[in-house]
Formats: C-alpha cells, sequence, structure tokens
C-alpha cells in the first residue's frame, strides 16, 4: 500500500476579509486569497498548475471559470462541491496530486457569498431538497423540512432522547466556540456568548436555538499545497499532511447523527468508532493531537465528530464538552479561530488555515504552546492529521 | 415566491409508492428474494442486491422515531403554519418514513409515540400520507 504520510504539505495560505454582505463577487474575494496565498508562500501564479476546488454549482463558478478568470495554465483539476462533506476531499486530492506527479503546486479554493446565495440553502430555492431523489439532510420540503439545519435538529433530538442530553449541555459547543473567537480580530463574531443568550435566543428548528447555527457570510481561503521535498525549500515552515482517511458512507450513515443513531434508515442505536473510523491514528496516536478542528455548521456535529474519532464514548461528548476543555486553554482546543459558528462560514477552509497558522507557531493570540500535531476530522469520518 | 407548496418529485422508482398513497394505501418496495421491505424506494433490494421487489401493503403503524419543529419561515406557503411539525416514523415493518403528525396534542409529539398513517389528497396525483397518535 502507498503511504502518503508526509509526502505533502500546505506551503501558503491567503484569506480575503471574512464579513455578511460583502460588495465583491465570490471570484473578486478567490483572487484576494489566491494573492495572499502566493505572497505568504513566496510563489508566482506562473507555479500553480493544479486546482482543487471547493465551490462550484450551484453555489458559484465551476474550476474552468477560476482558471479563466485568474489566468492560470491549469495541468490537473479536482472539484467537489461546497458542502462540509467535502473539505477534507479537497485537500486529499490536492496532496496525492502533488504525491503523484500530477502538479507542482495545487491550489485549495473555496470562495463564497453565503449572504448573497443564501435562498439556495432552504425554501422555495431548495436546490438540494428538490432534485431526485431530494437532499442529503434529510429534506422533505413537501412536509416543510427545508435546508441543512433540518437535518441536524433531526439527529440532535434522538441523541438527546436516547442520552438526555439537554440544549443547556448542548450551548457549551458555541459558548466554547466563542470564546476562542473572542481572541481572533478576524472573527465576525467578537461578543462572549453566556448560557443565558444561549438559551435566549430564537429557536430555529427544535432543539436547535439561533446560536447552534453558524454563521452565513462571504469570504474566501486558498491554501497552496506541494510536495514534502519542494516545500522544504519554500519560505513557510510546511505544515505536514501526516495521515488521511476519507469519508463514510453507507445505510448506517446520516449527514448529521453519529453512525446508526437512527435517522433515516441507520438501524437505531449509535455504533461505536471501529477500525475505519480509527484509521487515522495508524501513525500518530490521537493522545498526540493537541487540537482538534471540525465542521462545525450546527453546534451538535461538534459532539459527533468527538465521538467518530473516540475522543470518548457514544454518548458521552455531551458532557466531554464541559468545564472549558473543547475553549482557549482547554485539554482539547477545538476550532481556535471560531470556525463555522463564530468566526465564518468560508466552506470550514478558516479553520485549514488556522491549523496552519497553529503549526507554524503564528497564531497570534489563539496560538496553542508549542502546536505540533493537530487533526482536522468531521462527523462523517473523513479527516486529515498535521504536523509541522 | 409561490404560495403553492412544493409537491414530492416522482422518479421511476418511487411511482408506486404515490400511486398506492392515491389508492389509500401504505406500500413498501419488498425484496422478494430476502422478503426485507425498504425505504426510500430504491431500484434494487439494499440488503441482497436482489433485483425483483414487490409493492407489498405495510400496516401504517409505527412509533415517532425523531420529530422537529420548525420555527422559521422558508417557504411562503408555511409561513401561516408555524411552528409546525416534521417527524420520522419507524414502521413497524422496519423502515422509516418523514411526514407529519396530526390531530395530536403537543405531549404526544414525542419519540416513542405509537401512531397510524391517514392520506391527505393534495391534488389529482398527489396523497400525502401522514400520522396520527394511536388511539388508546
Amino acid at each position: 500500500m502507498h503511504s502518503f504520510k508526509d509526502t505533502a504539505a500546505i506551503v501558503g495560505i491567503g484569506s480575503s476579509r471574512f464579513g455578511r454582505k460583502m460588495p465583491e463577487s465570490q471570484l473578486a474575494l478567490g483572487a484576494m486569497a489566491m494573492r495572499a496565498a502566493l505572497e505568504d508562500a513566496g510563489l508566482e501564479r506562473r507555479d500553480v498548475d493544479g486546482l482543487s476546488i471547493h465551490m462550484g454549482f450551484p453555489l458559484g463558478p465551476d474550476y474552468d471559470r477560476v482558471a479563466e478568470a485568474f489566468g492560470l495554465d491549469i495541468r490537473y483539476v479536482n472539484q467537489s462541491w461546497l458542502h462540509g462533506r467535502f473539505v477534507t476531499h479537497c485537500l486529499q486530492q490536492a496532496a496525492i496530486a502533488v504525491s503523484a506527479g500530477l502538479a507542482d503546486v495545487v491550489a485549495c479554493i473555496s470562495a463564497v457569498s453565503f449572504t448573497r446565495e443564501r435562498q439556495i440553502l432552504g425554501g422555495d430555492h431548495d436546490a438540494e431538497g428538490t432534485r431526485e431523489e431530494g437532499g442529503t439532510h434529510g429534506e422533505s420540503p413537501h412536509y416543510g423540512l427545508t435546508a441543512p439545519v433540518g437535518g441536524a435538529a433531526m439527529g440532535m433530538q434522538r441523541y438527546m432522547h436516547l442520552y438526555g442530553a439537554t440544549s443547556a449541555e448542548l450551548a457549551a459547543v458555541p459558548i466554547s466556540i466563542r470564546a476562542h473567537a473572542c481572541r481572533n480580530p478576524g472573527a465576525v463574531m467578537q461578543t462572549p456568548l453566556t448560557l443565558e443568550d444561549h438559551q435566549a435566543s430564537r429557536m430555529v428548528v427544535d432543539p436547535l436555538h439561533l446560536f447552534d447555527c453558524c454563521l452565513m457570510t462571504d469570504g474566501a481561503v486558498v491554501a497552496l499545497v506541494t510536495s514534502a521535498e519542494r516545500a522544504r525549500d519554500l519560505k513557510q515552515k510546511p505544515v505536514y499532511i501526516s495521515g488521511m482517511q476519507g469519508i463514510r458512507a453507507g445505510r448506517e450513515e446520516f449527514i448529521f447523527a453519529p453512525r446508526g443513531l437512527g435517522i433515516n434508515q441507520q438501524s437505531g442505536m449509535q455504533i461505536a468508532p471501529d477500525a475505519k473510523d480509527l484509521a487515522i491514528y495508524r501513525d500518530i496516536d490521537r493522545t498526540a493531537v493537541q487540537g482538534f478542528y471540525t465542521y462545525d455548521a450546527f453546534s451538535p456535529l461538534v459532539l459527533f465528530a468527538l465521538e467518530r474519532f473516540g475522543f470518548c464514548g457514544p454518548g458521552e461528548a455531551k458532557d466531554f464538552v464541559q468545564g472549558g476543555r473543547i475553549g482557549p486553554g482547554g485539554a482539547l482546543p477545538v476550532n481556535t479561530s471560531g470556525g463555522l459558528l463564530s468566526e465564518a462560514h468560508v466552506g470550514g477552509w478558516n479553520s485549514i488555515a488556522e491549523i496552519t497558522r497553529q503549526l507554524r507557531g503564528t497564531a497570534g493570540p489563539t496560538q496553542i504552546p508549542g502546536a505540533s500535531v493537530l487533526q482536522w476530522g468531521t462527523c462523517w469520518g473523513d479527516s486529515i492529521l498535521m504536523r509541522n | 415566491m409561490s404560495l403553492a407548496k412544493p409537491l414530492p418529485r416522482l422518479s421511476p422508482d418511487n411511482e408506486p409508492f404515490w400511486e398506492a398513497c392515491r389508492a389509500g394505501e401504505l406500500r413498501l418496495p419488498t425484496c422478494e428474494e430476502c422478503d426485507k421491505p425498504h425505504l426510500p424506494p430504491g431500484p434494487v433490494c439494499p440488503f441482497c442486491f436482489g433485483a425483483k421487489l414487490a409493492w407489498r401493503k405495510a400496516s401504517g403503524r409505527g412509533r415517532i422515531s425523531s420529530f422537529t419543529v420548525v420555527h422559521k419561515a422558508w417557504f411562503p406557503s408555511f409561513r401561516d403554519e408555524i411552528p409546525y411539525n416534521v417527524i420520522q416514523v419507524e414502521l413497524e415493518e422496519g423502515p422509516r418514513l418523514t411526514a407529519n403528525l396530526v390531530q395530536a396534542t403537543p405531549e404526544e409529539l414525542r419519540i416513542g409515540q405509537a401512531v397510524e398513517i391517514l392520506f391527505d389528497k393534495i391534488n389529482d396525483s398527489i396523497t400525502l400520507p401522514r400520522f396520527r397518535p394511536m388511539a388508546g
């Protein structure tokens, strides 16, 4: 079996500003991030010969328009779809491409204008829920269930029933992640969140309150990936991709519930992590992970991801996240720049940029002291371990 | 902005399901080889990959396995109904179906509640199954 351990590295990151109702187009935001990433890496635009795009239909331009607009000359493309499920995939394909010699430098690009395009995510323009076979989040538009958050509510409701978890316990997730955001001057949300604020916020889809839902923002992030060999000669300290595993799928999976929990056609009781979930720790043990980064579109997804990777047992994450454990200075800080819940929704790539800064030791106020191994892992089981 | 509610999207695989609903029956695609019913309707048996499916009549009874209450008016056509519920029902035969709970008290909207099906004619081609609490 070919191993991709430490064969590829992130060598440049760049971001646009993040915010709401930004005047720039998605492509313009992407161009800002691309310019910043090239400068960060000390690379020229002509060095980029691969694209791994985490955008495209129905949320914005495809890879060919990006290459045309940015004046690139590309020989390798991966395009996924702007879903949290494909962040890992996008970065993994970049790592595989540079390791296999399909490209020298791959630009991973995610650029979003959610405030202009928000009608796509639910309601009459629910492009997902109304396609043949329906949406992936359990959308049933004819019964009034639309938008990704509906699926997250179904998953959390059953999780609460099975384990006696409460909304006040769940609140520890957005409260901790907000505390991280308050240390990041670039985060959209800058005021601390209290339990009272969380409980008083309007109910969106029971049991999820407003502050259990991510921000809808505009912004872009670009991450430049090259081979480990080339990375060693570049400007920045390389951030190595040291372990990867793919996403899981099948009848025991539902996008917003732990494996087996009993949503849609899952068998009905949560299934503890198995060898496929834990393969990511083959070379680097979970105990070495100093910070965890995940796709926090809705606060329950953080609980589900922690259980998926065995940081705690099924049903235990509601207790695990209490007492500041995942907040600043905690034993396992989660989403230290504020994630989708409080920094910005840039398709999860704001956290990839943060991991890179952390492993370079340049994260400033959010820096985890001595960070050397960090994990990106989602509630779907896909993951990347990164080290410096 | 449409004021008509969205309708289910018919496909060659699910058309017999909706045809049965029009006739006031719940029918599940059931494998003729391994005998297991499945949802949502697919082209083959997901358990044994058998290709022969029969649309067998189901009891229409089950229990709520999860639910939510929608408080946001995503659809203009549902605006007057918020907050409204959406439930998943684990049918006696095993598969789960998404629908609404009707003719119910707030206390009956709970996981484990026994429910039975009823059919709500929307137009000539679509009749939506919904559920109500089991009597007694």
